[in-house]
């Protein structure tokens, strides 16, 4: 479970999150908003690298924001950002391993682990091969796969089916819906494909301006009226 | 402990070349703002105006006043041609790439002006603005005119650059470009030609600056090109960004290099203070670790 | 490992061998002082190459660091008897510390104000280095005496005083630095500076330390490039502040971007061109000068051609050189690979 009471991040004179407060509980959890709504920089402020003035975050009981940005990943903080960024002059396995090797993970188990990560995100290529020459749909799978191997605890999708294909982003989706219990960790994910976050996704929550404006079952929230109007603006929503 | 009147002297002399780097220090700032290149350059092309104002002046007999005229031009062009050429070669990338291309040039220019006015034998070159000759008293302390213009043109440049970026179209696209190119561009402002005022600004008063630097200091290719390194850090101290810090900046650099000069304990490492005023710069105003999504150097 | 990549290791140990066991009775005295001076600095390449290429870190001070090995070695030559070897890695050890020390500050930063503030601190080095002077043989810290008349040369290693076995020594200790590098890139080292230079962000998600790795570049950098500082002492027996110009910084970015930020071969032929084309000019009676302008010139052709960044384009080139040569011998019956 993951806690967020009274998040706050200032800019100069914006705030990107205002007071934010929302409670993640398990399995897939969405997080939704139009853009500029402030789920990057949530995001960013759970990897570390924006400092919020104030709020806490407690992640399994831990404090989150008390450790290192770096040592996040240790703990086992999993992120993936909205331009891939799987290393592309290494290969997919030393793409892979080498989250591995940062982790809580053994050494003894890291082939095992690694090609097992690479099977789960049924990326079907020789690992050794250099994702500099991989597609884009398989450098997303990369990504994934760097997300999730090596004891997880907490998965950060940052908006993974953006460019895809329809019929890549079903095979990610059962990709992601299959996370929490083969990883067991939990997921948050960020993206505009409603779609994809109605069938991942039991609960979600809404962000719009920094502030939360839902949270709840799926189907519910993507219903709201108030989240109809964040997203289409103050007119008049069609019935 | 030097007397008062050598403290005093320096301090025009800290002045004038203060008005100088400042000068220089706007145009470098405001073509930063608008085109994303920080011009490494401008030392050099200032360099190469001087010694072509001196061949004309000294070799081929053009009056001085025009020779200047034709240092500053050679600035203004040299530098609009390589920003019409290299500008969009590279307008995509990071202001690291761009800066260091402007390395290429600087290179380049160094090798001419090595090729075409050899530095060997010790024969040294001397280039003197008439109103050096013109000078009054000020107390104990001489001053020449052309310390009045070196401070006076800073001032200037500074007050005109700053009136022209907040009244005038070109100004305020030229600050819009700052901000982002393309919905400038989208807006209808005619991106290429507000860059090439930019350009070529820039490029009159790094000629501008030659000049007068290779009257103060010395008509040396090396030094000149490296004196950008005064300028540069007034910039640094500005961020980048302020005009009128940058001319502050300038004339506090100018001045602390210069009245150390008759300290005789530190006198032969005077010329640290701009490096050691930009490393603070560095550190102290651009303290907020900025971590970057996506590729690094170059 | 495929039988592919262990052809083009081979072939570098097999020239490196050909060149060490030939090259002095092949060239004259004067040509194998400049295959010696293209050992040296092809140590120095190979640093700023790391660094750049590997790392992404764009470094405008390598030129005083070089001056500060070159330094640090002096002194110790003229103040004890130590065996050069022994000489050799306290000056590359000392200059690591130095060279980190002055670069910590520069490690919060990154691409343009890194490259800045390696240029200021590469400026105020050099003004330091020109008032305390370089070792003459004199006494107290500086080791500098203004008065000496008859200045004693910086020795060379009791095994390699002439000039061919100063040649071979300098290979010798050129290919023991390319190993360490090589190491370094093989190992952890290596990977996390990919994804460094890759993103910051997604290397300190993925649990990289990114400013002790940077740290680690600089001081590997700086370790081997004060080593090469020791040779240069040797080599040229005599230090001043002449032996090392203003622009020497830049020339070296210039070269290494020239040759190839990204290979280790880049990197000899970016200390080629920047040393054994001068010593063929000055042969010839044509000016250096033309050198400085083709590094300039050369500068803006990399930069200008490299859209997506000088080490992407090295694999792509050669990708593409690879396609051209498997087209000659097949046809093409798949339809043409996406670029992304």
């Amino acid at each position: 479970m993951i806690e967020v009471s009274e998040l706050t991040v200032r800019f100069g004179g914006v705030l990107p999150l205002d007071r934010m407060s929302v409670t993640f509980e398990e399995g897939t959890c969405g997080l939704i908003g139009p853009n500029g709504a402030g789920k990057t920089t949530f995001f960013n402020v759970l990897s570390g690298f924006v400092k919020p003035v104030s709020g806490t975050v407690s992640a399994f009981g831990e404090d989150l924001l008390a450790m290192t940005h770096y040592r996040r990943a240790r703990w086992g903080v999993r992120r993936t950002f909205q331009t891939e960024q799987a290393i592309e002059e290494l290969s997919v396995y030393d793409n892979v391993a080498m989250i591995h090797e940062n982790s809580k993970a053994t050494r003894s188990s890291r082939r095992e682990d690694v090609l097992g990560a690479i099977e789960f995100v049924k990326l079907d290529v020789n690992p050794n091969a250099k994702v500099g020459t991989l597609g884009a749909a398989e450098r997303r799978l990369v990504e994934v796969a760097r997300a999730v191997v090596g004891k997880p605890r907490l998965v950060l999708l940052d908006e993974p089916a953006a460019g895809l294909p329809d019929e890549e982003t079903a095979v990610l989706s059962e990709v992601i819906r299959a996370i929490p219990q083969h990883m067991g960790a939990l997921v948050i994910l960020v993206d505009h494909d409603m779609s994809l976050v109605s069938s991942c996704c039991e609960k979600t929550a809404v962000l719009d301006f920094g502030k939360m404006i839902a949270s709840g079952p799926t189907t519910e929230v993507l219903r709201d009226e108030r989240v109809m109007r964040a997203y289409l603006g103050t007119e008049e929503v069609a019935a | 402990m030097p007397s008062t009147t050598d403290l005093e002297q320096f301090l025009i002399t800290g002045l004038s070349l203060g008005g100088v780097y400042a000068l220089s220090g706007v145009g470098m700032v405001v073509l930063y703002r608008a085109t994303g290149v920080l011009y490494l350059a401008f030392g050099a092309v200032g360099a190469m105006g001087a010694l072509i104002s001196w061949q004309l002046s000294h070799q081929d007999g053009w009056n001085i006043w025009l020779s200047f005229v034709a240092a500053i031009l050679f600035g203004g062009l040299i530098t609009l041609v390589y920003g019409m050429i290299f500008g969009p070669a590279l307008a995509g990338r990071d202001p690291l790439v761009k800066a260091t291309a402007t390395l290429g040039l600087l290179l380049i220019l160094l090798g001419v002006m090595d090729l075409l006015w050899p530095s060997s034998g010790g024969a040294s070159r001397a280039l003197t603005i008439p109103t050096d000759n013109n000078t009054f008293q000020v107390g104990q302390i001489s001053v020449t005119y052309t310390n009045v213009i070196a401070l006076a043109l800073g001032l200037l440049i500074t007050i005109v650059t700053a009136a022209f970026l907040r009244f005038t179209k070109l100004g305020t696209a030229m600050r819009a470009m700052a901000n982002d190119r393309e919905i400038t561009a989208a807006l209808g402002v005619p991106v290429r030609r507000v860059e090439a005022a930019a350009w070529f600004g820039c490029g009159v008063l790094s000629g501008a600056a030659g000049v007068l630097l290779a009257d103060l200091v010395a008509l040396d290719s090396t030094s000149l090109t490296f004196l950008v390194i005064f300028t540069l850090a007034a910039a640094l101290i500005a961020r980048l960004r302020s005009i009128v810090v940058t001319f502050f900046a300038a004339l506090v650099i100018g001045v602390i290099d210069a009245e150390i000069t008759p300290i005789n304990k530190i006198s032969n490492y005077r010329d640290m203070t701009p490096f050691v005023l930009a490393v603070i710069a560095l550190l102290v105003l651009n303290r907020r670790r900025v971590i970057t999504v996506g590729r690094q150097g170059v | 490992m495929e039988p592919r990549s262990l052809v083009r290791p081979a072939v570098a140990v097999a020239l490196v061998a050909f060149a060490f066991l030939f090259i002095p009775s092949i060239f004259s005295l004067y040509y194998v002082n400049a295959w010696t001076q293209v050992a040296i600095w092809s140590i120095v390449t190979l640093g700023l190459g790391v660094l750049v290429g590997r790392v992404g870190m764009v470094s405008l001070g390598q030129g005083a660091v070089l001056a500060m090995g070159a330094w640090v070695a002096a002194r110790i030559l003229f103040a004890t008897g130590l065996p050069y070897p022994v000489v050799l890695l306290a000056s590359g050890l000392i200059t690591m510390v130095l060279g980190t020390l002055v670069g910590l500050p520069a490690l919060r930063m990154s691409g343009l104000y890194l490259a800045l503030i390696t240029l200021m601190l590469a400026g105020a080095i050099t003004i330091v280095l020109q008032n305390i002077q370089f070792p003459n043989g004199g006494h107290g810290f500086t080791g500098y005496n203004g008065a000496t008349v008859h200045i004693p040369p910086i020795r060379r290693p009791s095994i390699a005083t002439t000039d061919p076995a100063f040649f071979r020594y300098s290979v010798i200790v050129a290919v023991l630095m390319f190993v360490l590098v090589l190491v370094h890139l093989r190992g952890r080292p290596g990977r996390a500076w990919a994804a460094i230079r890759q993103s910051e962000a997604a290397a300190l998600a993925g649990g990289i330390n990114t400013t002790l790795y940077k740290l680690w570049a600089f001081a590997l950098a700086s370790f081997i490039t004060g080593v090469a500082g020791g040779l240069v002492a040797g080599f040229y027996h005599y230090l001043n502040s002449l032996t090392f110009a203003t622009s020497d910084s830049i020339t070296l970015l210039a070269v290494v971007l020239m040759g190839g930020a990204y290979s280790m071969t880049g990197a000899v032929v970016a200390a080629f061109l920047l040393k054994f084309l001068q010593q063929l000019l000055n042969d010839w009676g044509v000016s250096p000068d033309w050198l400085t302008i083709l590094f300039g010139i050369g500068v803006l052709q990399v930069l200008t051609t490299a859209p997506r960044g000088i080490v992407e384009q090295m694999p792509k080139d050669i990708a593409r050189l690879a396609r051209l040569v498997r087209g000659l011998f097949s046809r093409p019956a798949s339809p043409q690979e996406h670029e992304s």
